[in-house]
């Protein structure tokens, strides 16, 4: 469970997160929308750790993100908006074992890591390729795959439909849902609600640094009127 | 720019340390001599590389322009004196022959790189460098392999961009003067970025690296480079 208690983060005079308070449970799929600015992208940056509390506190599972960094961040992956700027190697296999490497872990159990998270994102038969080569969905799985090769309890994903292409779109969205079933959480962060909103367990709404709506997802047209989102037709759902 | 391209060539198939090796020998092995016989010898060596790890010598030579252009104003620039005669061609050819030896030299690094996983390199490098500056020189190795094409490419954008708004009107000082500042920033955020994607993914000083073995490939390999640091003392 990623529990977060008074969250408070600021930027100098601006409140980005505005005592939070949270608690998202294992295996859940949860979409955190909201208008840009909102604070979206700060709250899930503590999810792993990433930014530090200025008052308050997170754990997952426990494991306190400020005195615990590497246990959190082996629990949630993170999944950028941009996955150009997660990747740290030239070549697919190589990108997705960067993190396995650095737990230490021995080789045939980062091979092992290595083929189930390519596998789990049908990126196979790429693992070879060069980063460069490929599509903008692909490099979107591959961007998953890196952090499922840290076989997190939960994935989060910042925008993670960002300038994809409704085929790629769609293929990202399939293999979030085929790993929900697996049981692996998954956190979207998204004001693009298309497609996300019929596997989600639970919608999360912010607006200027505050949760303001927090909602079995099928409440979506009742708790999004205010804010600045735009609710897909529920065909689109 | 010239990056590690995965392929099965023999001299992909190489172990890193022998490659590391090879060009520490090729390096001294070129710059001890300067006759011309024995450096169209290591022309042809290195040509004989890149051919068998299918690489271009244009596509690095390419790679290499900035250095190339550099290279190549040297020798007029060595020949001009301060005084009577005013251009003296003695120093031109000797700056000539040193550029030639950078060249040589710069066609096999671009083999290894084209040829070796970054991974690779810096597992050789932490294995035989103990310690804390092992590590250092590792991931230092990693992060400039990483970050050079993406900066590169970020300023050919920013170029582009400058151009599509009439930035070809400019002049070429104010030109160079919004190119650097723009490149400079975007740098920063860049780093920025792969710093966060880093720490994301537990990055670790130690981590797992690839298993390295020499296998009967590296042995002409490790003869070649003994012969080619011996021939120092020919």
């Amino acid at each position: 469970m990623i529990a977060v208690e008074d969250l408070v983060c600021a930027f100098g005079d601006i409140v980005a997160l505005n005592e939070i308070s949270v608690t998202i449970e294992d295996g859940s799929f949860v979409v955190l929308t909201g208008p840009n600015g909102s604070g979206k992208t700060t709250l899930v940056r503590h999810f792993n750790g990433l930014l530090e509390p200025d008052a308050g506190s997170v754990t997952v599972d426990g494991h306190d993100v400020l005195t615990e960094p590497v246990a959190v961040r082996t629990s949630v992956g993170m999944v950028f908006q941009q996955p150009r700027d997660q990747f740290v190697a030239s070549t697919v296999a190589a990108d997705v074992a960067f993190g396995p490497e650095n737990l230490g872990l021995d080789r045939e159990d980062i091979e092992r890591r290595v083929r189930r998270a390519l596998d789990a994102v049908n990126l196979v038969e790429k693992r070879d390729a060069r980063i460069e080569s490929l599509s903008g969905g692909e490099q979107a799985r591959l961007a998953i795959a890196g952090a499922l090769a840290m076989e997190p309890a939960y994935l989060v994903l910042d925008e993670p439909f960002a300038s994809l292409d409704e085929p790629a779109r769609q293929s990202v969205l399939d293999r979030l849902c085929a790993l929900h079933e697996r049981g692996t959480g998954v956190i979207v962060v998204t004001h693009d609600l298309r497609g996300v909103l019929d596997p989600a367990d639970r919608l999360l709404g912010m607006a200027d640094g505050n949760l303001v709506a927090d909602a079995p997802a099928e409440d979506a047209s009742r708790v999004l009127d205010d804010l600045d989102v735009y609710l897909p037709p529920p065909s689109e759902w | 720019m010239l990056t590690y391209q995965p392929g099965s060539t023999a001299i992909h198939r190489l172990d890193p340390r022998s490659k590391l090796l090879f060009q520490g020998a090729f390096a001294v092995a070129v710059f001890a001599h300067d006759s011309l016989v024995v450096l169209a010898g290591l022309t042809v060596l290195a040509l004989g590389i890149l051919r068998m790890a299918t690489l271009s010598p244009v596509r690095i030579l390419r790679s290499f322009r900035f250095i190339l252009f550099l290279l190549a104003i040297a020798p007029p620039i060595a020949a001009l004196s301060f005084g009577p005669p005013w251009v003296v061609l003695d120093r031109a050819v000797t700056s000539a022959v040193a550029g030639y030896q950078v060249v040589v030299m710069l066609l096999v690094a671009g083999a290894y790189v084209h040829t070796t996983p970054v991974r690779e390199s810096r597992a050789a490098i932490q294995r035989h460098v103990p310690g804390r500056v092992g590590q250092l020189l590792g991931v230092g190795v990693g992060l400039v392999f990483r970050l050079t094409p993406v900066l590169l490419a970020d300023l050919q954008r920013i170029g582009d961009a400058i151009d599509a708004r009439g930035g070809e009107n400019l002049s070429t000082v104010e030109r160079l003067r919004r190119l650097a500042l723009v490149g400079l920033r975007r740098a920063f955020d860049r780093a920025g970025r792969l710093s966060l994607a880093l720490r994301a993914r537990c990055f670790a000083w130690n981590p797992t690296l690839p298993e390295l073995s020499f296998s009967r490939l590296d042995v002409p390999v490790l003869v070649l480079s003994a012969g080619l640091t011996l021939s120092v003392l020919l």
